[in-house]
Formats: structure tokens, C-alpha cells, sequence
């Protein structure tokens, strides 16, 4: 995950370059170490880095991890001929290379041809089958192709040998609301907010998740992780202020009274409230009457 | 006792310098020739998926608290239920390393392989040295230091008398062994500095036996007392948002 300071300073290096004021390698290598995806900035960048003679020879070896760079990003915005002409070259440079053919393969993927990259990266496969990068490519290109269940079968299979990749499991995660499967989309929460308890997005999603889900057991879960969103983020989420409002509506609803808890329930839900009020009159105090309607209509069901 | 003793200019430049670079030169040789024989390992799936799945469940050890009673106890089931839980390793199947080790020959032929690469040229050094250098003294240190630093330093001189600040031309050998190391780093990069002592600190930590780690894993994982810590938030967030209303 990128930290508050690295992004900053990715900012800071973007806006600079971007006015002219030099740093494109030091940007590009920036962008490489965070692994953020601005593809088209480094295409343009990378690409008068490289068709420039005396600054890409001043760079050395070095060539060429910028020379993959521009391909995987020429690919991300469809600009083939460009990562063809990068992969070209930087086949010729290392003809036996695996992490080439892995490119090849890239570029097949990205012209559309399927079959091809998926017989590529099989046969990947059988020399290392312990290549993460392959095995993610395979679930991106099945989600590519609109498969959406090959995806799940591919990330299933990943996670059975990676099962402490939690950026798998999020994407699994979001396969599976796509889907409406909230049941497995509840469970890989609840394996992301274990390997990251401090996060409060996963527990947002969680959240989103039981609420979606219904039952009164369900809505008084959601309602909990609601609140561990509220104290996460010092009470800024607007969605999880929302969240203790219409969970405390759904199980007032349900319970009809019979709840013990209700009246300190009934208070989070007025604190909620009011900091939504207090929230939107600071921010947009036109939609102000479109909030009060709102939850006035959570309360009167209540 | 001889006050001072008078080294030759040659011996600078003929034995202290040459063995210096002699030295270097070697370590740079080695760590290119260890580079040519390395064989890229691939890795076992079934060591990556236990070392992954010990990953995952000390996160549920750690993290146990953020999720419903339910949930844990699913998942706790799923660990270490006696017929067939991941954390669970059959009792004859568990390998010991040291067997797994002669079974496989590409493990001995790599252990090989290091050990020749470090072995055969420190050998051979040592016989040079031996031969064209012995009984030299090479260089002396500016400042005086115990009887106790003799062997250290008067490796290969069997002269009690000589001061002990006089280094011999073997000592002087030994300690660019094992002091080129900086030197090195600075050469081939940070990683890449060959130390002969990482090394063989290296053979001693050998044997790691995953099946082990998971048993304590397992255990570790039973006696977790589940409290559920998301009640508490509710009262937290309240406090939260009052503070935010204020």
C-alpha cells in the first residue's frame, strides 16, 4: 500500500514533471518502486526517455527495466505498436529471457488473442509452477474476457498455494459481490480484516456485506463493524454514518421493540445523525433537505 | 628485545600489497564463479504453502478479536480439526530434514557446490601463501597491544621476543580473509558481499523444519480465548462521534 508520504511525493515528482521542470527518470522509478498504475504518464515520459539517444544511454543498464516499464504501460492504454517495438528490442537484447516471453505473452493478451496467451503462460506454468505474476495474469484475463466464474476457479487455485495474499483475497472478494455471492464475499472480508485489522475499508466492505445479507444477527454485526469504521476513521465516513442509520432502522424493524439495547442503539443512531447533519450543512448544505428527509423517514420507521 | 626492527621497502611492495590485492582479486573471482554454478532453486509448492499457511494463521492468532465468534470458530475448525486440519501433520509423513536432505541430491549437489566454491580456493590461497610468504613480517601497527594479540597477529613466527605489534605475512592474510568484507560490498554491491563468516553462519542454521512450526502453530492457535473486541466499538464510536459533535 502506498503510504501518505510516498504519495505526496509521487504527486509532487508528477507535478513537477509534468510542467517541464525535469525528474522524469526519478518520477518513473518512483511509479516502478509504489507500483501505482499511471500508465499514460509513463508512456509519455518513458517514451521521450527512450527515443531520446543521449539521455537513454546515460541511464545504462537500466535501459531496459525502463524499456519493460513503457511496454507493460503502452499495453494498459492500447498503444500495441509502441509495446510491440519494446518488446522487439528487448528480445534482442535478451533472447533466452522468461520474463521477456512473459511480456510476449502480455502483448498477446492485450491484441486480444486469448488462446495464444493462454497456451503461453501455461507452459510458463508447467516450468514454474510457482509463478505468482502468471497465475494473476490468468485470473486477469479471464476477468477480461468477461468470465467471471474461470476468475473465481483461477484465484481459488491461486489461494489454495498463496493464501496470505490478501490483495487476491480482495479481489475475490469483490468478484463475489459482483456476483451477489454475499456468503464468500463475507468470508474473504473477514480473512482481509485478519491480515489487516487496522484498515477500516475492509471492515467498511464488511459491513456492507452482513448488511446486504439481512437477518437481525447479521444487521447487529454490521452495525458493529459500522462503528469500528466510525472509530477507525475518527468519525470522516460518511457511507459508515449512513451504515449505523439504516442498520438501527432494519433492526428496530425486525426486533420491534423487544431489544434490550435499544435505547443505547437509539443513541448512536441520533449521534450518527447529527454528525451527518453537521457533515453535509459544512459540505454541501443544498442537499441538506434531501438528509433530513432521509432519515427522518429512518426514524419514523423505527 | 629489539627496539625497532627495520622493515624493507621491498616487503611493501613485494608481500603486504600484492597480498592485499591478491586477496581481492580472489574474492571478486569467487563470487563470480559461485554466480556461474548457482542453480536457480526452483522452490517446493508444498514448503510455499506452509510457510503461507503459517502466515494466515497467526494473522487468525493475532487478528482474532476483529472477527464474530462464529467466524473464528469456523475457522479455527478448519486449522486444526483432528482428521484432516491444514495445521494438522500426519505423524509418520512428517520428514526429517536431515534425510530429506540425502534423499534429494540436488540439495547435497548445491550444499556441494557452496562448500567447493569456498572451500577449494581458500585451500589454495592458504597453500600460496604458505609457500612463497612464510615467516615474513609484513607490516606493523602503530600502537602497542598484549601478549594475548601474539597469535592472532605472529601467525607462522615463532619469535617470543619480536613485538607483538609486528604483523606476519599469514596473520596478514587471515585478516584480509575475513576483513575484505566492506571492501566488497562497496565492489560487487550491497547484497553481494561474500563473507566467508555469514557463511558458515549459514551452514549452522541449516535445518528448518516446517512441520515443527506448524505443530506449534496448532497449538498455539487451540489456546486462543476468543473476545470478541467489536462490542467495544460501538461505545468508542459513540464516544467518537460526541467528541465530533461538540
Amino acid at each position: 500500500m502506498v503510504s501518505k508520504t510516498e504519495e505526496t511525493q509521487l504527486n509532487r515528482l508528477e507535478n513537477q514533471v509534468d510542467n517541464g521542470g525535469g525528474g522524469a527518470w526519478e518520477y518513473l522509478c518512483l511509479v516502478r518502486k509504489l507500483k501505482v498504475r499511471r500508465s499514460e504518464k509513463v508512456l509519455k515520459y518513458g517514451l521521450s526517455i527512450l527515443n531520446d539517444l543521449k539521455k537513454r544511454s546515460s541511464l545504462g543498464t537500466e535501459e531496459w527495466t525502463l524499456y519493460e516499464q513503457v511496454a507493460i504501460a503502452a499495453m494498459d492504454c492500447q498503444s500495441l505498436n509502441v509495446a510491440k517495438d519494446c518488446v522487439r528490442l528487448l528480445r534482442k537484447a535478451f533472447p533466452e529471457s522468461k520474463r521477456v516471453g512473459r511480456l510476449e505473452a502480455m502483448l498477446l493478451e492485450a491484441k486480444g488473442s486469448w488462446a495464444e496467451a493462454e497456451k503461453a503462460y501455461s507452459s510458463f506454468l508447467e516450468e514454474n509452477p510457482l509463478d505468482q505474476v502468471i497465475h494473476k495474469r490468468r485470473v486477469a484475463m479471464a476477468k477480461a474476457q468477461g468470465d467471471t466464474s474461470g476468475a473465481i476457479e483461477w484465484l481459488n487455485k491461486y489461494l489454495e498455494i498463496f493464501m496470505a495474499d490478501h490483495d487476491a483475497w480482495r479481489e475475490l472478494a469483490e468478484i463475489y459481490v459482483s456476483l451477489q455471492m454475499y456468503k464468500q464475499a463475507a468470508f474473504c472480508y473477514e480473512e482481509l480484516i485478519l491480515s489487516q485489522p487496522t484498515v477500516p475499508l475492509h471492515h467498511l466492505a464488511y459491513a456492507d456485506v452482513l448488511y446486504t445479507l439481512g437477518g437481525l444477527e447479521n444487521l447487529q454485526t454490521a452495525k458493529k463493524y459500522y462503528a469500528s469504521v466510525i472509530d477507525l476513521t475518527g468519525g470522516k465516513n460518511t457511507r459508515a454514518l449512513f451504515g449505523i442509520n439504516l442498520c438501527t432502522s432494519a433492526i428496530g424493524q425486525l426486533a420491534k421493540g423487544r431489544n434490550k439495547e435499544d435505547k443505547e442503539s437509539l443513541e448512536l443512531q441520533s449521534l450518527a445523525a447529527t454528525a451527518l447533519e453537521k457533515d453535509y450543512k459544512q459540505r454541501a448544505p443544498d442537499k441538506l433537505s434531501l438528509l433530513t428527509t432521509a432519515l427522518k423517514s429512518l426514524k419514523v420507521s423505527s | 628485545m629489539a627496539a625497532d626492527l627495520v622493515l624493507d621497502t621491498a616487503i611493501r611492495d613485494w608481500v603486504l600489497i600484492p597480498l592485499s590485492v591478491v586477496m581481492v582479486l580472489i574474492g571478486v573471482l569467487r563470487y563470480f564463479v559461485s554466480k556461474l554454478m548457482r542453480s536457480n532453486q526452483v522452490p517446493d509448492a508444498k514448503i510455499v504453502k506452509e510457510g503461507q499457511l503459517i502466515i494466515r494463521a497467526r494473522n487468525l492468532r493475532a487478528a482474532a478479536n476483529f472477527i464474530p465468534p462464529k467466524s473464528f470458530r469456523a475457522r479455527r475448525l478448519y486449522y486444526n480439526n483432528e482428521e484432516n486440519g491444514l495445521l494438522i501433520v500426519p505423524k509418520g509423513q512428517a520428514q526429517n530434514p536431515q534425510a530429506q536432505m540425502f534423499s534429494d541430491p540436488n540439495m547435497a549437489m548445491d550444499m556441494m557446490k557452496k562448500n567447493l566454491s569456498m572451500i577449494i580456493p581458500q585451500t589454495l590461497t592458504f597453500a600460496w601463501v604458505n609457500f612463497f610468504f612464510s615467516g615474513f613480517v609484513a607490516a606493523k601497527i602503530p600502537f602497542p597491544l598484549t601478549q594475548r594479540f601474539r597469535s592472532m597477529l605472529q601467525n607462522g613466527i615463532d619469535l617470543s621476543t619480536v613485538d607483538v605489534s609486528y604483523v606476519s605475512s599469514r596473520s596478514w592474510y587471515f585478516l584480509n580473509l575475513f576483513g575484505l568484507r566492506g571492501l566488497f560490498s562497496l565492489i560487487l554491491g550491497e547484497e553481494n558481499a561474500m563473507d566467508d563468516t555469514q557463511k558458515m553462519m549459514q551452514m549452522s542454521g541449516f535445518g528448518f523444519d516446517p512441520s515443527k512450526s506448524l505443530g506449534a502453530e496448532k497449538d498455539s492457535l487451540d489456546i486462543v480465548q476468543h473476545d470478541w473486541a467489536l462490542p467495544k466499538f460501538e461505545h468508542r464510536a459513540e464516544a467518537v462521534l460526541r467528541e465530533l459533535a461538540r
